[in-house]
């Protein structure tokens, strides 16, 4: 009899509570159908997600842009390997091209001096060595970086006339080279309004295209390979030879004197100049 | 070998200098030359009656007037080709000054007078037209269909050798 009154006083003192479990509980089992069922989730939450978005795409930068950069510059830092490879694929044709062009005109000039080196021509190299007090490799690298004359042209001041020209690889017409050169040469003299001053060099990648003025010619020498001081003051030896010895010839019997006989002294005047005998 | 001459070729803006060229040799430089540094040069042999001749023609950007053009771009040339627009008269309104302007900078070199674009004329306008040009001893031309454009280069050629 007590315990059926104890029953009935808990239901009088509990009846609240009961109904906010029963409400509570309603509550987060309608919770719980929404987060189970993507249909019913997507409406609810995709409003904030586009607003975050958004958000997130204005700020990025500020945001993230701090800990990105610090990031990639940890991660070359770290794994320089790893960003080689993944760079390779974008870059790797381009340099693989490059070097590979660059081993192969190596080769041939290693393969040419390795002739060389049982020839007369490495005896003295040798010789040369041995008296000079250099090491035959180090002699034999100077021979291999030596620059060399590509082409040499001689123009007629103002008229950009080719007089004569000697070129070890088959280019362009070269009356036309001779004529765009010249005006090159006028054309930046005139802009530039320098008076009596010349344009005395172009360089152009590998190529250094080297201009002396005469009184009424101009020799052009296109030059491959490093230049260095003692280069150019061989070059401005054979230069002035090459005036008294050929240039003057020329000028004094221009009548008599065939293009084809220019080239010719030309030719053989230079190629003692590439083959090192000046 | 043949002999080489240099050939300038002048005249305004627009009269066809460019085209002339291109109708009469193959391009080997780009045409970007031009507007760069106001020259672009090409060649061409032509076979004469002394012989043959290599001509190193220099095409130079139009203007107004040769004056204009600096000197180091003429000197030189052993030939002129001064070329006109039949339809345009002020590229042939003061020719007179421009020929003899030319004649004192130039004193040896022959020029030749080319009035060009005659294939915009019809047969009655071309009459018309040649009778009121202020000009003798010139070459009519086109260099849209290439008449006479290897009569002109040729003529010169004929008067270098």
């Amino acid at each position: 009899m007590d315990k059926q009154k104890f029953e009935v006083l808990k239901d009088i003192l509990f009846e609240d509570a009961r109904k906010r479990n029963e409400e509570l509980t309603n509550k987060v089992k309608a919770i719980d159908d929404i987060i189970s069922d993507r249909e019913k989730l997507e409406p609810k939450i995709a409003p904030i997600l586009e607003d975050q978005v958004e958000y997130l795409e204005k700020n990025f930068p500020s945001l993230f842009g701090t800990a990105i950069t610090a990031s990639i510059r940890k991660q070359i830092k770290e794994s320089q390997d790893e960003v080689v490879d993944a760079l390779y694929p974008i870059i790797g044709k381009m340099i693989k091209k490059y070097i590979s062009r660059e081993l192969a005109l190596l080769s041939e000039r290693i393969d040419r001096q390795l002739e060389k080196a049982f020839s007369w021509e490495g005896w003295v190299t040798r010789i040369k060595a041995w008296f000079g007090g250099i090491s035959e490799k180090e002699m034999m690298m100077k021979e291999l970086a030596r620059p060399v004359l590509e082409e040499i042209f001689v123009i007629q001041q103002q008229s950009g006339m080719l007089i004569g020209s000697y070129s070890k690889n088959k280019t362009l017409d070269k009356d036309m080279i001779a004529g765009m050169l010249t005006a090159i040469k006028t054309f930046v003299q005139d802009a530039f309004q320098g008076g009596n001053q010349e344009v005395e060099t172009i360089e152009y990648e590998n190529y250094k295209i080297v201009i002396n003025n005469l009184r009424s010619y101009y020799v052009v020498l296109v030059i491959t390979g490093f230049m260095n001081t003692d280069f150019r003051s061989q070059l401005d030896e054979i230069l002035v030879d090459f005036q008294k010895e050929v240039l003057e010839k020329y000028l004094a019997n221009k009548e008599t004197f065939s293009k084809d006989r220019l080239t010719q002294l030309i030719k053989a005047h230079f190629d003692k100049f590439n083959n090192g005998e000046k | 070998m043949g002999k080489s001459k240099k050939v300038i070729l002048l005249g305004n803006f627009g009269v066809g200098k460019t085209s002339l060229v291109r109708q009469y040799v193959f391009h080997k430089f780009s045409e970007d030359y031009m507007t760069t540094i106001g020259v672009r040069i090409d060649k061409k042999m032509v076979a004469v009656d002394k012989g043959e001749v290599s001509l190193i023609i220099w095409d130079i950007a139009g203007e107004s007037t040769h004056q204009k053009i600096p000197d180091s771009y003429k000197l030189g040339a052993h030939g002129i080709i001064y070329v006109i627009d039949v339809l345009r008269p002020s590229t042939y309104r003061a020719i007179e000054d421009e020929i003899s302007s030319l004649q004192n900078l130039l004193p040896n070199a022959p020029i030749i007078k080319v009035a060009n674009k005659i294939d915009l004329l019809t047969e009655k306008e071309r009459i018309e037209i040649v009778n009121n040009l202020p000009l003798n001893d010139y070459v009519l031309c086109s260099a849209k269909n290439g008449e006479n454009v290897e009569t002109a280069f040729h003529k010169l050629a004929g008067r270098l050798i």
